[in-house]
């Protein structure tokens, strides 16, 4: 009985360490052979460029929830600009844009740069897998669209952040472009010419491929075109510009929003008259504090740190008009008595375009292009090529649907002020916040003026704050276009990593 | 009873023995040399024969011999054996047994088999019970630190229920587990409590190792849990209880009237550049802003967040013998509060061994093991508020509650952020639990007298869960709307090892060893939710309203191995050892599953020869010298593939997103080891031991650093090697041994060099915090990275770093100051391992008491305090406290300050950020416990019903002597998701703990 009951044992015993198969899949992951080989698989990955942009990625082997494309996005632009101010001295890196203070190794620029590659990377395996499969049916074509919009659009991005304005220097160094999956991987900067010269490629093959849209969530002919305006003007291609913004204006898809609808669009932007192409976020996407991008320029008392504000200056340039709706994105933050509030000496003023989508204080789906812009695209290029009744009217075109109709130029200029100056005055109230202000002054070669109280001033006290005057004697109190803080420095992992990409001065 | 089992003993005895037509008892008594006290459970056998019996609990025993004369074996666990003549008939018989100081014959466990701790030939160190149970803690490595030589203990977090980082003989590998290999009772991996450890062996050489193959690079820690030594059943019950108090280290932070004058530092004159600097502080607009009330506004933050936590230990066993059965069973209780508040953690756990002899020929050992743990761990913001809120805001309102605070509560609080972390502690929850189960099955088969058939078995199954939960009440980002999230996870494995030994004796030669098999499996699944808009009060996922999400995955590993050893020894002179595994892992691709991992090892007991026998001198002489592989593939599964992840989503769609590089070859990072050692005993008081080795990790298994320009931080590659070169020195001595009074030291020490070779080019790895750290041919391990700092400018108050000027052959031909951060030269200025560690270990027994003093120092490795980013920011952040400066500090105060350290509040644009300015000294000597005792008499103890009755104090880090400017130097020395190794951040404090401990025997 024992033997027997021995026997057993041990054949059981034997039976389980005898040969098993050493081949494990992982559950949550597809190999990169095995995603491209279905459309299903390439949809995936294309949506995972997108998710690239809200998601909060692994860096450094850590979830830092400071760390977001579109967070990163909107700090490093308009944080260095003189729409938003800074009330509160931190360690975060993103104070270095404020105080430009940079460094090669700040957090923000390097996540932003790491990520910006990534969604490249995935578009580009897209890319390479639906070309060697050699199909062309308009399904495909579109998400083959998509993922060279998104190509394009990242490659801008970045060559905005890290290389001079095409109109400063085209041939000064760019970004390293990344159109393949072949190239060694330690590869020299690109000059900002060539990366334009490959952004606007790509994004017109997108525009030629897109014609099956999947909403304002996703790229489209449309975005492609918007994009196509944006860069040519950039690239003072005033023609090129103005003929995108036509095909997007004259496309009939999208409408200003009226003084009555303005006020709700920014929490409404996937179903806004004025969406061309925004990054959805849902409510599981709603990361609060730590991770959205209203925390650090909204609180409602608890949801945000709320530590930056609109500037005095954007509220001084649209002080002569309280009518304008525009205000209803600034929100003062009042005390029991009806006073504004300050935060170290700053008033608190706070920005509220990236909430209350479903109400929620953190929530927004940022807008990328909205028919706005394309506008004052348009209006700006007709400004420079000596159509300055044309500009007018398209600047009051927006000024018409903001609450401005007793306050249109009619084609004349108003005294001392140049048909730009019309345009890009227009331009800061229109699109603040939005991530545009800083190129706009620079590649214009203008000074930004950071004359206004605020901790973008180097030992700056809260009792030094007077607001009746106007702060003198700081460093940094302009930002000529000349400056070299105007741009990024190329993060460190890359310049170390790769030998072949120069530094900025 | 114990008589009844003699003579059952004796009956089976005499029923095995028919050939012996007569016999007569001898009767005796066995008794301590030292102490003269009766030993039970003593083994007495007449030698050649197989007749034998044990003591009873007077130490007496009774044999029945052959008529005529005979020799009585006497052996016991620990002491020497003793040979005594007899003549059949002898009654009355004193045998005493003198304690094996250095226990020579003592079977050592090293592995899958056992041997004498003379026939080793590698280089093992045993750490009893005795050493180890001086320290109380939840985790045996706490309790080895500066007890074996080469064995790096960092306590690198005093959170309750948190675990030693171990590491052997330096670091040999980068990103794959560094951790040695845990085996217990014979199988690899398992789950025990430290009470319930007989003995702890190290094997740290490949002559050992490399039988555990792929598992062993980093070393193999095996620990045997008790078992019964003797024949009647024995109670043992500790007590101990006893407080802890958070260890600050030199992290002293500024009250009220020293931040007060601190600040003033801001207020001084002085716009950079500007022409009309008077650089005189403003009083006026400094009292404008900081009112002189605020220097009666003192409220210590971590005193009141870090409060003295008291902790317990209970413990009760069983043990036994009967012909048929070895029995022991371990209940241990284990809690302790975190000093930090609302933390804490228990554990209790049950064992049961056993041991069944179905016959001569078959043994089945069944042993249980039952765990099961619960605790509360704490959020980082939490312990991070803690250090960095002002000491002018009153965490309490004035009914003695923590008071709530958020960015509309309308009375001033000065500190950076609207938050009191006591309010978010009392209105949150981070709780744990955990269940683990291990089974044992082992069964011992004797063939033939030289062939056996061993097979040893776990099935393994643990159980946590981890919830987060955040009350609506809170303040912050879920005020309003609650959070919860719950985290489970199920692992789950078999380990099935079949063994055939063999032991031939030939004369002179002896041959043993085995063959056999052996598989693993492992599963890890775990699935989890999150959600908010949680009604007050309810704290379940159920009752979440909106944003919900889940998780899950699954992971899988196997792998399957063949083993076989053999040993050869002549005359017990000379020793000669061969193994070889080979193991087939999941963690690779199809091509690469298989390695093999040979070792061979020799010694010569040199003391066994002629010419040194009964040498007064020299008891013990051995030299020892192996070499072999080990392996590693402990990186988890699948990093040889490219991968997207799928585990996001866009717009409410799957999403895949590239997750990682491919790499087809990668494959096992093998580590030769060669090791020649020597054992010395002198004076049967003296052993020192002394190792030197050369270890060459070769193919790590590394993340090599890519462009972030393709997407991806890392790829995992076969690069470079490590280098390892060390020697290890072990000294235990008895210094004085009488009646009376006894006085053991032992000291053991490890240097240990590493080098870097074979990087195709040079790797810097970027961590959080953006602290760097340099892979180079010829460079060190985790070699910090950065700009050194020089100081400040004199003239304009700026912090200064070094600007290397390098020729156009790369060579450095000058060094510039400058004080802009973008241009300072990142250099290599240090490496977070030490350059040599160890213990020294003293213990004294005066009679009845005993005192044992334990020591551990490191010396020669960096230290980033990370904390100073916050805690010394030059006015980066002013509403953060600050750390009080070091003696010699001083704030940079106008032109022509030479005596300034810190650079000027008005001019300090990146001062905070990475420098040498915050990388430290982290050499560091602490005494690491202290603990004295008294055993009662036992005429006390047989008062109460007791065999022996101790009584004892313990106090742990008791003193620590470091330059660290920081909390304490013991730092993380693992890279992992969390941390660069020698960073130090916000940690949750090691603990000083002082306890009171009672042992009763019975």
């Amino acid at each position: 009985m024992k033997k027997r009951i021995f026997t057993i044992i041990a054949l059981v015993v034997f039976a389980a360490s005898s040969c098993k198969n050493l081949d494990v899949n992982p559950s949550d992951a597809i190999s990169t052979g095995t995603i491209v080989t279905t459309s299903d698989g390439l949809t995936n990955a294309l949506n995972g460029a997108y998710a690239l942009f809200k998601d909060h990625i692994e860096f450094n082997g850590l979830v830092d929830q400071n760390n977001m494309y579109l967070r990163q996005f909107y700090h490093l632009s308009d944080f260095a600009s003189d729409d938003i101010v800074c009330g509160q001295v931190t360690t975060d890196p993103l104070y270095y844009s404020f105080s430009l203070g940079h460094s090669p190794s700040q957090g923000n620029t390097r996540y932003y740069w790491y990520i910006s590659y990534k969604i490249i990377t995935g578009v580009n395996t897209v890319i390479d897998a639906v070309e060697k499969s050699g199909k062309t049916d308009a399904k495909t074509n579109q998400l083959l669209g998509e993922c060279y919009f998104l190509r394009a659009f990242c490659h801008f991005n970045l060559v905005r952040l890290f290389g001079k304005p095409y109109s400063v220097d085209p041939n000064a160094p760019g970004i390293i472009l990344r159109t393949n999956l072949t190239d060694d991987a330690k590869k020299a900067r690109s000059t900002v010419k060539e990366v334009y010269d490959s952004v606007i490629a790509d994004s017109e093959k997108a525009a030629t491929l897109m014609t099956q849209p999947r909403g304002v969530q996703y790229a489209s002919q449309e975005a492609a075109w918007s994009l196509l305006a944006r860069v040519n003007l950039y690239k003072e291609d005033n023609a090129k510009a103005i003929e995108w913004s036509n095909k997007v204006i004259n496309s009939g898809k999208f409408t200003l929003a009226t003084k009555a609808t303005y006020p709700a669009l920014f929490a409404n932007a996937t179903t806004a008259s004025e969406t061309i192409f925004c990054v959805a976020f849902t409510t599981v996407d709603d990361y609060g504090k730590f991770g959205s991008i209203a925390s650090m320029i909204y609180s409602d008392g608890n949801s945000g740190w709320g530590e930056e504000y609109a500037s005095s200056s954007l509220r001084a340039a649209m002080a002569p008009h309280p009518e304008d709706v525009r205000w209803s994105y600034i929100v003062p933050a009042k005390d029991g008595s009806g006073n504004v509030q300050k935060k170290n000496g700053i008033e608190m003023y706070y920005i509220s375009k990236f909430s209350f989508q479903g109400g929620s204080p953190n929530l927004s789906s940022p807008i990328m292009f909205r028919i706005a812009e394309l506008y004052l695209i348009r209006a700006e290029a007709e400004a420079k090529t000596g159509a300055a009744p044309a500009a007018l009217d398209d600047v009051d075109e927006i000024r018409k649907n903001r609450g401005l109709e007793g306050s249109l130029y009619n084609k004349v200029l108003p005294a001392g002020k140049t048909a730009l100056d019309v345009v890009l005055d227009e331009k800061r109230i229109e699109m603040a916040f939005e991530g545009h202000r800083t190129y706009d002054v620079f590649r214009n070669k203008r000074t930004l003026n950071k004359a206004y109280w605020g901790y973008h001033l180097a030992g700056l006290k809260e009792t030094d704050i007077d607001l009746s005057k106007t702060p003198t004697g700081y460093p940094n109190l302009t930002v000529p276009y000349t400056n070299p803080r105007t741009i990024y420095y190329i993060p460190i992992d890359e310049v170390l990593s790769n030998p072949l990409a120069t530094q900025n001065p | 009873m114990i008589r009844k089992l003699l003579l059952i003993c004796t009956c089976a005895l005499l029923f095995c023995l028919p050939g012996f037509s007569q016999t007569l008892p001898v009767t005796g008594r066995v008794v301590a040399a030292l102490d003269k006290q009766p030993m039970p459970g003593v083994t007495v056998s007449v030698k050649g024969t197989t007749i034998g019996g044990m003591t009873n609990t007077n130490g007496e025993f009774s044999l029945n011999v052959p008529a005529g004369k005979a020799t009585l074996v006497v052996r016991f666990v620990g002491y020497l054996p003793k040979e005594v003549a007899v003549t059949a008939g002898q009654t009355n018989i004193q045998v005493q047994l003198a304690e094996d100081v250095q226990q020579l014959n003592d079977v050592v466990v090293v592995g899958y088999t056992s041997k004498k701790q003379n026939e080793l030939t590698s280089a093992v160190t045993v750490v009893s019970a005795n050493k180890l149970k001086d320290v109380t803690a939840n985790d045996i490595g706490t309790m080895l630190q500066g007890k074996v030589a080469g064995l790096n203990v960092v306590n690198s977090s005093g959170a309750p229920g948190a675990v030693a980082e171990i590491r052997l003989r330096g670091v040999s590998s980068v990103n794959a587990s560094q951790s040695p290999l845990f085996v217990v009772d014979g199988i690899i991996g398992g789950n025990y409590d430290p009470n319930d450890v007989e003995s702890i062996t190290v094997l740290k050489d490949a002559g050992a190792t490399a039988l555990y193959g792929s598992q062993a690079n980093a070393g193999v820690i095996i620990v045997t849990t008790k078992s019964a030594k003797q024949g009647e059943t024995r109670f043992e019950a500790k007590i101990s209880t006893g407080f802890r108090t958070a260890d600050f280290g030199k992290m002293n932070l500024m009250n009220s009237n020293e931040l007060y004058d601190y600040q003033k530092e801001f207020y001084r004159d002085y716009i950079v550049g500007a022409p009309d600097n008077s650089y005189k502080i403003d009083l006026v607009k400094f009292y404008a802003e900081r009112p002189l009330s605020l220097r009666n506004q003192n409220y210590n933050w971590s005193k009141e967040s870090f409060k003295s936590a008291p902790v317990y230990n209970f413990y009760l066993s069983a043990s036994g013998k009967t012909e048929k059965n070895d029995y022991y069973v371990g209940a241990s209780y284990y809690k302790e509060k975190g000093t930090f508040v609302n933390t804490n953690f228990e554990r209790v756990n049950l064992r049961g061994n056993s041991t069944y002899h179905f016959s001569k020929k078959l043994d089945v050992t069944n042993n249980i093991n039952l765990s099961a743990s619960q605790g509360k761990s704490y959020d980082y913001m939490d312990v991070y508020y803690s250090f960095l809120n002002m000491p002018w805001d009153n965490p309490y309102d004035a009914a003695g509650n923590p008071i709530y605070v958020d960015g509309n509560s309308a009375f001033k609080w000065w500190s950076r952020d609207k938050i009191n972390p006591l309010n978010t502690v009392q209105n949150s929850d981070h709780s744990y639990k955990g269940f683990n189960v291990n089974y044992d099955l082992g069964i011992n088969y004797r063939i033939t007298n030289w062939l056996t058939f061993a097979s040893t078995n776990r099935v393994s199954a643990s159980f946590d869960k981890g919830t987060n939960y955040v009350s609506p009440v809170a303040a912050g980002t879920y005020h309003g709307k609650g959070y919860i999230d719950e985290l489970n996870t199920l692992n789950y494995g078999v380990i099935s090892n079949q063994l055939f030994k063999f032991d031939f004796r030939l004369g002179d030669h002896s041959i043993s060893g085995f063959v056999g098999g052996a598989f693993e499996s492992s599963k890890n699944e775990y699935s989890g939710g999150s959600g908010q808009g949680l009604p007050e009060g309810l704290k379940v996922l159920s009752v979440a309203s909106n944003t919900q999400l889940v998780n899950g995955a699954n992971s899988k590993y196997i792998l399957q191995s063949l083993i076989s050893q053999v040993n050869y020894n002549y005359k017990e002179k000379y020793f000669l050892s061969g193994s070889y595994r080979y193991d087939g892992s999941s963690n690779f691709a199809p091509s690469k599953h298989y390695g093999g991992f040979p070792s061979v090892s020799a010694a010569w007991l040199a003391s066994n020869e002629e010419f040194l026998s009964d040498n007064s001198v020299i008891n013990n002489l051995k030299i020892r010298g192996s070499y072999g592989i080990t392996g590693t593939q402990d990186i988890g599964a699948s990093r040889y593939l490219g991968l997207f992840s799928l585990t996001t989503q866009y717009n409410s769609l799957v999403g895949a997103v590239p997750y990682q590089l491919a790499s087809p070859n990668l494959t096992w990072e093998s580590k030769r080891q060669i090791n020649a050692g020597i054992d010395i005993g002198l004076f049967k008081r003296v052993n020192l031991t002394v190792d030197v080795y050369r270890n060459d990790t070769k193919d790590l298994l590394l993340q090599v650093s890519q462009p972030l320009s393709v997407g991806f931080e890392t790829k995992w590659e076969n690069a470079g090697s490590v280098i390892n070169k060390g020697i290890e020195v072990g000294i235990n001595s008895t210094n004085i041994k009488t009646k009376d009074f006894e006085w053991n030291t032992d000291f053991t020490i490890n240097f240990n060099n590493n080098k870097l070779e074979g990087f195709p080019s040079d790797i810097v790895k970027t961590g959080s915090w953006s602290i760097s750290q340099i892979y180079r041919n010829g460079g060190n391990l985790f070699e910090f990275y950065m700009p050194k700092w020089l100081g400040v400018d004199a003239q304009t108050g700026a912090p200064v770093w070094e600007k290397v000027i390098y020729n156009t052959e790369g060579k450095a031909v000058a060094r510039e100051k400058t004080s802009d951060y973008a241009q300072a030269t990142i250099q290599e200025v240090g490496s977070a391992l030490p350059k040599f560690q160890g213990g020294f270990n003293n213990s004294f027994r005066y009679k009845n008491f005993n005192l044992r003093v334990s020591t551990y120092f490191n010396y020669g490795n960096k230290v980033f305090s990370n904390n100073l980013r916050f805690m010394m920011n030059d006015g980066h952040e002013p509403y953060y406290n600050q750390i009080k400066l070091p003696d010699g500090a001083k704030v940079w105060s106008g032109p022509g300050d030479t005596q300034a350290t810190e650079p000027s509040p008005q001019n300090s644009a990146n001062s905070t950020e990475n420098s040498t300015r915050y990388l430290k000294d982290g050499s560091y000597f602490t005494i690491r416990n202290i603990a004295f005792s008294y055993t009662l008499p036992t005429a006390w103890a047989n008062k109460i019903a007791m065999k022996g009755v101790s009584v004892g104090v313990t106090a742990d880090n008791v003193a620590t002597f470091s330059n660290f400017l920081g909390q304490d130097p013991q730092t993380t020395i693992t890279p992992n998701s969390f941390s660069t190794p020698g960073v130090s951040d916000f940690k949750y404090p090691n603990n000083r703990q002082y306890l009171l401990t009672v042992n009763f025997n019975f």
